[in-house]
Order: structure tokens, then C-alpha cells, then sequence
């Protein structure tokens, strides 16, 4: 068992990570090829993965003690991920060829990038509880150097910090668990845990669900941790693909959907999954139809999507939130790449200073259509099929139906935002005279792929379901008997796929939705014709504008910490008197500690 | 060594070591923390050698005791080649005056 390639995809983006770092900023044409050449080879490392995805390959380093070895194995939903953040990681690199031309400081950000690619596949792969902590930790750090990386501009700065605060509530929550799960059983091994979540007790399950929940909206932006998102988009636009829309925010998603079957009997977590993705769903789509930051707008869009998954956890459509994860992951690093293609060649975010650019950045608007049409959920796009896969879970299977009826208004609103996006941008008059070039080569190369990507991964379909079903045990899919059944009479994967395919056409529910989302896109069209029913809505816009007011809660923390720190610095005295009593005191309590302990 | 002596070491050792850090708090002399210090490592010293006896490792007590000597002796010539020069630079031995950090 060749069982050290498992090492390659976190091994090689890291290895690249320090020789980018090494060449230094005098040299950027070499930076950039040896950034592509690094990226592109853990792309393969990753795509050498897939076989393994249906058998169980393992590598353990032995560690020991309170550190837990060093475990990684492969399963269907590891491998997967790590597929799409190697894959789109190298698309991602290689258009930051085009988009950081003459940047400063390349080697603090291709080393910053390739480092992240490293950490989100060992978060992916790891077996163990307190390893997966330590790169998801990682991640975060990536996450908030690259947010920040024109560091001479404050609110570049003020947006990473922002993301830091607010994702270390996901962190500590994930730590607890941890903590918790060693406390009871001596191991931090995740599997063991899964097949018999019963070895903690009922109270101790409930907190721990409760807190992965917190950990995973803190990490995925959703409700009511979704405001650090939109302030992310100071990040390079690359970065914003690749992190804040395609890998690291669906961190969350994916522990939600790893430890499924140890929470799903857990009292009211599940209608609380549901709750927590449809408000980020639904609000997250209301902003995106008022603001007019492009990038925002995108950011907005992928909050909203990920309650799609999240919603699709709480449903127990654990294969539908991870089907839309494959598809949004594709088609939103197209936007977001084709946003950057847009904004790099204008220089400015401002949907209101765009317009009538479909002329002059003709391959552009092409693939940029392209995604926001699997991003509204039209067919044979990608975004179709795993959108209905997850309102076709949530009506039905027990779930309250009201919620699914919000989810389709989201599924609504998404098809308005985004045909208003599409027309901002590439139709009507210029509203500003730019001096305007369409994307260049680098760009092409990693646009054509994910365009043709969003037409055709839902083919994917059959074989990630197969990998799924077979390599996770403990997980109960959806849809068993009646796709079992497809999968047998058909004999193949692919087939599968078309079977499935065929099976949401005949549901006359498909098309209810599918009606749903072209009057959205309808009532952005006529919205003078509504302009009284908007009236009425004013008051919404505005909140929207304002982000429902939960900026809040990263306000309240700042100001508690700054306050706590101002009143600890009284015992900052600098005498060293006081310091050697302190010390002393700090001794003593410990010494009766051991000695309770002893005791007790 | 009966029980009772050894309870007179301990008591010896909590002596020292008190006056130690004792002297290390109040004092304002660098020369005389100093002093404190070397104080405090002696009842330290015993204990080392009191832990060996009573856990039946004579030789492991008595061999980190050494150790303890050696170490101090450096930290006692490092520490007082530190106090020379602090009196050269600042012209006093008062560690309160050391401070360049505070307002």
C-alpha cells in the first residue's frame, strides 16, 4: 500500500510554500512559474487520491500521549475535498499569474496561498479530533493573512482581524469537543466516535452538538456569525475565490456533514441546523439583491448558497449539501474569477460604475453567464441539479414545510440578485469610460475549466454517491432504496446519473421551483412595474444595506477585549517585587491543586 | 536519619527558602536579591537531598544536588557581572530604576 501518497497533497503545496518564500520578492517571474509548478503538482497529488476514495487508505505517525498520533485516511467526502481545493487551489494560483502582475510582496502571498492549500487537505483527511483543530487553526491564520495582505490599507486590515475574531469562535467550539470526546473515551479518534456515539452521555453529546454547530456557522459564515464574509472581500480576488468561497468556508459544512451521525438523534439539533441555514439563506440573498459591491454581492451569494448546505445537513440530505458543495464550489470560483477578471481590468468593485462591459470583455461575460446561470439554478447547469436535490429533501422526509417554502423564495431571490449582477455589469450603457482589455492568457486558463465544469460536474453524480455510500459506514443517505435500486438495474456509475437525472425531471415539485426562480429573475426585470410592492419593503432594504445589525457581535468583542486589556494593565507594574510574588502565589495555588487532587 | 530529623531538615529547608524569597521581594539592592537567590537555591539543595532519602534514591538526590551547585554558582557569577555593569550604565543598583518601558 503505497500509503505515504497521502502525504503528497499536504506535503508538496507546503514544500512549494517555503521554496516561493525562499526565492524572495527580487525575483517574481521565477515566484510565479514555481507557484504554478507547485500548485499544479499537488493538483495531481490530489487527483491521485480519487481511486482510494471507495477503499480506506491510512497513514498514521506515531505521536503519542495528549497530542494524538498523526492520522490521516481516505473516504469518499476527505478525498473529494481535497480534490476540489488542490484542483481549484492550481486554477486559483494560476490566474493570481495574470491578476498579481507587479504586485509587491508575491512571496508572502504564494507562500501564504500554498500553505493553505497544504492545511485545508490535512483538515480534510485527518482522522483525529485534535489534528483536524490544528489546521482548521491553520486555515483560519491563511485565511486572515491573505484578507489582509495589502497591509497599508486599514480596512484590509480591520476585514482580517474581523475574520479572525470571528472564526475563533468556530475554533474554540471545535477545541472544546475535542477536549470533551478525550475526556470520556481516552482517544480523539473520530471514527471510533461515530460508530458508537453513545460512550458519552446524553448532556455531554448535547453541548458537543450544539458547539460544532456554533463552530461550523462560525466558520461558514452563517447566521449570526455572517457578517466577517462581505468585510473578507478586501482579500486579493483569487484569494477570495479559493478560501472565502470554494474551500475554507465550506470547512463548516463539511464537520456539520462528518459528524451527522453521532448528532442527528440529538434533540432539536437538526430542525436547529435548519433554522440556522435557512436565516442565512434567505438573508444572506436579501443583501445580495441591495448592495453594490460586486464582490460583495458574490460574498452575500456565498453565504446564501452555504445555507443551502447547511439547511441540507439539518434535512438529512447529507449527499445533497455535499452534491451543492461540489457545484458551488465550481461555479462560484468562476464568478469569482470572473469578477477579478472585471475588476482587474477596471479597477474599480463598483457595479455602478460598470455596465455595457459584455462587448469589450466578450470570454469573460461568456464563462461569467455561465456561472451565474448555475448559480440561479437553470438546467443542465450544475447548480440545478444539487439545488433540487436539497428543496426535494427538505419538503418532504418530515421536515416542516415551512421552511422549505422560505428556502424557495431564497432559491427565488438568487435567480433575481443574480440576473441583476449579470446586467449591472455587462449590459446596458457604460456608465463610466474605462480604458477596458478582456482577461488575459493565465486568466483564460483557469476560467475555461471551471466553465466547463459548471456545465458538466453534475455528471459526477453516480460516482460520488457510490464513493460516498461505500467508504462512510455510520452515515444514512438519503434516497437509499430508490437510487440503490437505479445503481442495480443499470450496472454503471454514469448510468446512475442519468437515471437520478431523470427521476427529478418527472417530479412535478422540479418544476414549481424552477417556475419560482424565473419569476425571480422576472420581477428584477419588471421591478418599476412593482415599484409599490418594493415600497413596502423599504424598510428591509435598508436593514439589508446595514447588514441586519449583527456587526454587533464583532463590535461588542472588540470593545470587551480592549476594555479588559486596559484594566489588566494596572498589574502590568514592572516592579520586579510584585513579579516574584505573583510567581509565588501562581506555585502556591497549583501546589494545593495537585494536593485536592491528590486528595480527591 | 530517624522521622524526626528529618522533619528538622524540612523545617530547615522552609526556612531558607522563605527567607530567600523574602529577600528577593523587599529588597532593593540588586547585590542583596542576589544574595536572597543564593539563599533560597541552598534549602533547595537539601530538599533535593531530603526527596532522595526518604524515596530511597540516595544517588539520584545527592547527584542532582551537584548539579544544583555547578548551576548556581554560574547563575551567582553571571548574575553579579550583570550588577556591575547595571551600577556602571545606570549608576544604581535599584531594579526600579532599571525601568526604560514606563511612562
Amino acid at each position: 500500500m503505497p500509503n505515504w501518497l497521502l502525504l503528497l497533497p499536504i506535503g508538496v503545496p507546503w514544500l512549494g510554500c517555503i521554496g516561493v518564500w525562499m526565492v524572495g520578492d527580487r525575483r517574481p517571474k521565477f515566484q510565479h512559474s514555481l507557484a504554478v509548478f507547485f500548485s499544479v503538482l499537488s493538483a495531481g497529488a490530489g487527483l491521485m487520491l480519487i481511486p482510494y476514495s471507495t477503499q480506506r487508505l491510512t497513514l498514521m505517525l506515531p505521536l503519542g500521549g495528549v497530542f494524538d498520533d498523526f492520522r490521516l485516511a481516505t473516504d469518499g467526502l476527505g478525498v473529494f475535498l481535497a480534490v476540489v481545493a488542490t484542483v481549484i487551489g492550481s486554477l486559483a494560483v494560476i490566474f493570481s499569474v495574470d491578476y498579481m502582475h507587479g504586485e509587491h510582496s508575491l512571496g508572502r502571498y504564494y507562500a501564504f496561498v500554498l500553505f493553505f492549500i497544504g492545511s485545508m487537505v490535512g483538515l480534510v483527511l485527518t482522522t483525529s479530533l485534535l489534528w483536524m483543530f490544528v489546521f482548521w487553526e491553520l486555515t483560519a491564520l491563511c485565511s486572515y493573512a491573505l484578507i489582509a495582505f495589502h497591509n497599508d490599507d486599514p480596512k484590509a486590515v480591520r476585514g482580517g482581524i474581523k475574520a479572525l475574531i470571528m472564526t475563533q469562535f468556530g475554533g474554540l467550539g471545535l477545541l472544546f469537543g475535542a477536549l470533551l470526546l478525550y475526556t470520556y473515551t481516552g482517544s480523539y479518534e473520530i471514527n471510533s466516535f461515530l460508530s458508537n456515539p453513545g460512550v458519552l452521555p446524553a448532556s455531554v453529546l448535547n453541548w458537543m452538538a450544539f458547539g460544532f454547530l456554533i463552530a461550523a456557522a462560525a466558520k461558514s459564515a452563517q447566521f449570526p456569525f455572517q457578517t466577517w464574509l462581505p468585510d473578507a472581500m478586501e482579500a486579493p480576488t483569487p484569494i477570495s475565490a479559493l478560501i472565502h468561497a470554494a474551500t475554507m468556508v465550506n470547512a463548516g459544512v463539511y464537520l456539520l456533514a462528518r459528524f451527522y451521525p453521532a448528532f442527528e438523534a440529538v434533540p432539536g439539533w437538526k430542525l436547529a441546523v435548519m433554522i440556522v441555514g435557512m436565516l442565512s439563506a434567505l438573508l444572506a440573498a436579501l443583501m445580495a439583491l441591495v448592495a453594490f459591491d460586486l464582490k460583495r454581492v458574490l460574498a452575500y451569494s456565498t453565504v446564501s448558497q452555504l445555507g443551502f448546505m447547511v439547511y441540507a445537513v439539518g434535512a438529512g440530505g447529507v449527499f445533497a449539501s455535499q452534491f451543492h458543495l461540489m457545484s458551488h464550489s465550481v461555479f462560484k470560483a468562476l464568478l469569482f474569477l470572473g469578477a477579478g477578471a472585471v475588476i482587474h481590468a477596471l479597477g474599480t468593485r463598483d457595479m455602478r460604475e460598470m455596465g455595457g462591459l459584455g462587448k469589450r470583455m466578450p470570454f469573460t461575460r461568456t464563462v461569467f453567464i455561465l456561472g451565474a446561470l448555475a448559480l440561479a439554478g437553470l438546467p443542465i447547469f450544475n447548480g440545478f441539479w444539487s439545488k433540487e436535490l436539497i428543496l426535494e429533501i427538505g419538503l418532504g422526509h418530515g421536515n416542516p414545510s415551512w421552511i422549505a417554502a422560505l428556502m424557495i423564495l431564497s432559491a427565488g431571490l438568487t435567480a433575481a440578485y443574480t440576473l441583476r449582477m449579470v446586467i449591472l455589469v455587462f449590459y446596458g450603457q457604460a456608465r463610466r469610460d474605462h480604458h477596458v482589455h478582456d482577461a488575459g492568457n493565465a486568466m483564460k486558463t483557469a476560467l475555461f475549466p471551471l466553465a466547463v465544469g459548471s456545465l458538466s460536474t453534475w455528471l459526477l453524480l453516480g460516482p460520488f454517491y457510490q464513493a460516498l455510500k461505500t467508504s462512510l459506514p455510520f452515515h444514512k443517505f438519503e434516497f437509499d432504496e430508490t437510487w440503490l435500486h437505479m445503481a442495480e438495474s443499470v450496472h454503471s456509475t454514469i448510468g446512475m446519473t442519468l437515471e437520478v437525472g431523470l427521476e427529478v425531471l418527472r417530479q412535478p415539485f422540479t418544476y414549481i421551483v424552477l417556475l419560482v426562480v424565473i419569476l425571480g429573475g422576472v420581477s428584477w426585470l419588471g421591478r418599476k412595474r412593482l415599484s409599490v410592492l418594493i415600497a413596502t419593503f423599504k424598510g428591509v432594504e435598508q436593514a439589508a444595506q446595514s447588514a441586519f445589525g449583527f456587526d454587533a457581535i464583532n463590535d461588542a468583542i472588540v470593545k470587551s477585549v480592549q476594555k479588559t486589556g486596559e484594566a489588566l494593565r494596572v498589574t502590568q507594574t514592572g516592579y520586579l517585587a510584585w513579579n516574584v510574588l505573583a510567581v509565588l502565589l501562581g506555585w502556591l495555588v497549583v501546589l494545593i491543586l495537585t494536593l485536592l487532587g491528590r486528595i480527591g | 536519619m530517624n522521622y524526626p530529623d528529618g522533619i528538622i531538615v524540612a523545617l530547615t529547608i522552609l526556612g531558607l527558602v522563605g527567607i530567600g524569597i523574602y529577600a528577593i521581594i523587599v529588597s532593593r539592592n540588586l547585590i542583596k536579591i542576589v544574595v536572597g537567590m543564593q539563599i533560597m537555591v541552598k534549602g533547595v539543595l537539601l530538599a533535593f537531598v531530603l526527596a532522595g532519602r526518604v524515596s530511597g534514591n540516595i544517588g539520584l538526590g545527592q547527584s542532582l544536588a551537584l548539579t544544583v551547585i555547578v548551576v548556581d554558582t554560574i547563575v551567582a557569577v553571571v548574575a553579579l557581572a550583570l550588577t556591575v555593569q547595571v551600577h556602571k550604565r545606570f549608576g544604581s543598583l535599584d531594579p526600579q530604576a532599571l525601568t526604560t518601558l514606563r511612562r
